[in-house]
């Protein structure tokens, strides 16, 4: 049978991808644009939506790390 | 001394230690095409990692993203999503295109395009694009040279001989060390270009506002505009926000000197490494970069160009001695992606047009030859383009990622095997369909529904016209499908039972 590879086909693979894309989607429009986008002081007197994309951000980069330590 | 000529005299010192890595890297060099064009596919994680975040990040980092933050506040913080972004592609799409490159002997991205579809259309249309718009990116980095180097003088150095002066240093250690002076100098580069970054706004920001914490402060209070989205000219919409996640991501990826440095890596490992670690690199460099621009705002906040606020205010409030060391981090910035385009469009010129048309079968001595008369005219080329004016940096880059992000459909088609497969009438009317587009919304000849960025639309169409012609068009012989879909398949799953294709559909023949 075919299998795409489009599409992750282990458990671990699904989870990296989707976590991943989880990421990213927090780190796009509308979220960024609506309720991210506020201005006040948050971690070490960085604006919220300065911190709180920056968390995003290490998220997307730890999900790659743990990534390329399972070897998937 | 003055602060000019201190500045001046570091950025010399660098460009001389440049020279001399790229005679050390002569000394190694075999009269080899691979060995010139791509270090012999030998790269390892540390030098891979450097020359890929140095090349990544150019003039554009330190000018154009300062520039950026200045004017249109924090939304270009975004560059964190592109960045990540980056490293994901590397992950995946990445190494499969090592696999492909080390198993076929690719060394364009052509080869690789030419060889699944079968065709030398596909390999001139993908040729053509990757040359044409990485010259606009020749341009950029050579202006940001001739400006960095005419800034440090205080004009002494006008913007045109600033140019040529640093074009000609890039060109001579490329033509005597090939590619390996090119990784061997952005190891420095990209160290430089880092510790300089972080340097030069930790100074600024404490002298200016006594640190990190009272800067934000400062800014809520007096530009909250700066601080919140879309910006204070309502630049970043979400349009634009999303626009330039895909085309400063898929878009550098898939131009021929990023490409092509996945084919250099020694192991596949190295590259799933790699794009794990190179985005902490990539996207923490706008961290200072934001506090320079932002500060810049509420400190000098007449500026005529934007894009002088990290050199202007480190003529005003930073010692000569860190000026000229950040100044020559930003020289290290622009070359470390100059001399890689200029490297990436002479293998491209070389291997793909010269070798493929004009002179078959000659020594690999004579393509080597030939590829360094082609850095010759790519250095004129470059600085005729570079002298026309300066403009908004930023923007250039994304007209030449957008160029390149055409290419994407194509190289899908070859590096994930999927139900449906992209034949070669395919992938050259999509990228034929995706540019035009492109020309006619830039030039507002069409417009872009929705407030979509012109990048992502015109890679809209280009998608959509690839299926479509795809799905009546013949597509490769099923044994080229065998071979390079089935590598995939083995390299990425490690299953030799496999079965790389699709659902058949008669003449449009997806082989089952």
């Amino acid at each position: 049978m075919f299998r795409s590879h489009y599409l992750p086909r282990t458990w671990a693979g699904r989870l990296a991808a989707g976590a991943f894309l989880a990421g990213m989607a927090l780190a796009q429009p509308p979220i960024v644009h609506g309720w991210a986008n506020r201005i006040e002081p948050w971690i070490l007197g960085m604006p919220f939506l300065f911190a709180y994309l920056l968390g995003a951000y290490l998220f997307m980069i730890g999900v790659l790390a743990w990534t390329a330590r399972r070897g998937i | 001394m003055e602060p000019w000529v201190v500045a001046t005299s570091l950025i010399f010192v660098y460009l001389l230690a440049t020279i001399v890595i790229g005679v050390l890297a002569n000394k190694r060099l075999t009269v080899n095409m691979e060995d010139f064009l791509l270090y012999g596919r030998q790269a390892g994680f540390l030098v891979l990692y450097l020359t890929v975040v140095a090349t990544f990040h150019s003039a554009f980092a330190f000018l154009g993203s300062g520039g950026f933050f200045y004017t249109h506040g924090i939304g270009f913080w975004a560059a964190g999503t592109w960045t990540v972004l980056v490293g994901a592609i590397t992950y995946t799409l990445g190494t499969r295109i090592w696999a492909l490159g080390k198993k076929f002997g690719y060394i364009t991205p052509a080869d690789m395009l030419a060889d699944f579809y079968e065709s030398e259309t596909v390999r001139i249309v993908a040729a053509a694009v990757s040359v044409l718009f990485t010259i606009l990116y020749i341009q950029v980095q050579a202006a940001g040279l001739g400006y960095i180097l005419s800034v440090a003088t205080g004009d002494r150095i006008p913007f045109g001989l600033a140019t040529a002066i640093l074009l000609v240093v890039a060109a001579a250690y490329l033509m005597a060390g090939g590619l390996r002076a090119v990784y061997w100098t952005d190891v420095i580069q990209g160290v430089w270009m880092y510790v300089a970054v972080w340097a030069g706004a930790l100074v600024l920001v404490h002298k200016l506002f006594g640190g990190p914490v009272e800067l934000w402060r400062r800014l809520a209070a007096e530009r909250p505009d700066l601080l919140s989205l879309p910006g204070p000219e309502g630049f970043f919409t979400p349009g634009m926000w999303f626009g330039m996640t895909i085309a400063l991501s898929f878009g550098i990826i898939l131009q021929p000197h990023m490409m092509l440095r996945y084919y250099t890596a020694a192991s596949a490992r190295t590259l799933k490494l790699l794009g794990a670690t190179t985005p902490l690199y990539l996207f923490t460099l706008f961290i200072p970069v934001a506090m320079v621009g932002l500060g810049g705002a509420l400190v000098l906040p007449e500026l005529a160009q934007p894009d002088r606020v990290f050199p202007e205010l480190l003529f005003r409030y930073a010692p000569p001695w860190l000026t000229g060391l950040i100044l020559a981090g930003a020289t290290a910035a622009a070359m470390s992606t100059l001399d890689s385009i200029l490297h990436s469009n002479m293998t491209v010129l070389t291997r793909d047009v010269y070798q493929r048309y004009v002179a078959k079968n000659r020594s690999q001595a004579h393509y080597v030859a030939f590829g360094r008369a082609v850095v010759l005219v790519l250095l004129a080329v470059g600085w005729y383009l570079s002298v026309a004016e300066l403009d908004f940096l930023v923007e250039i880059v994304a007209l030449s990622a957008a160029g390149a992000l055409q290419l994407m459909p194509a190289v899908l088609g070859v590096c994930y095997p999927g139900r449906r497969l992209t034949t070669s009438a395919g992938a050259v009317a999509g990228i034929v369909g995706g540019v035009s587009v492109l020309y006619l919304t830039l030039n507002d000849f069409m417009p872009t529904p929705w407030g979509m960025h012109t990048a992502v639309f015109s890679l809209l169409v280009n998608f959509a016209v690839t299926i479509i012609v795809s799905r009546f068009t013949r597509p490769p012989s099923p044994e080229t499908v065998e071979r390079i879909h089935g590598e995939v398949e083995t390299f990425v799953y490690g299953n030799p039972q496999r079965q790389t294709t699709g659902e058949g559909d008669g003449e449009n023949g997806e082989h089952d």
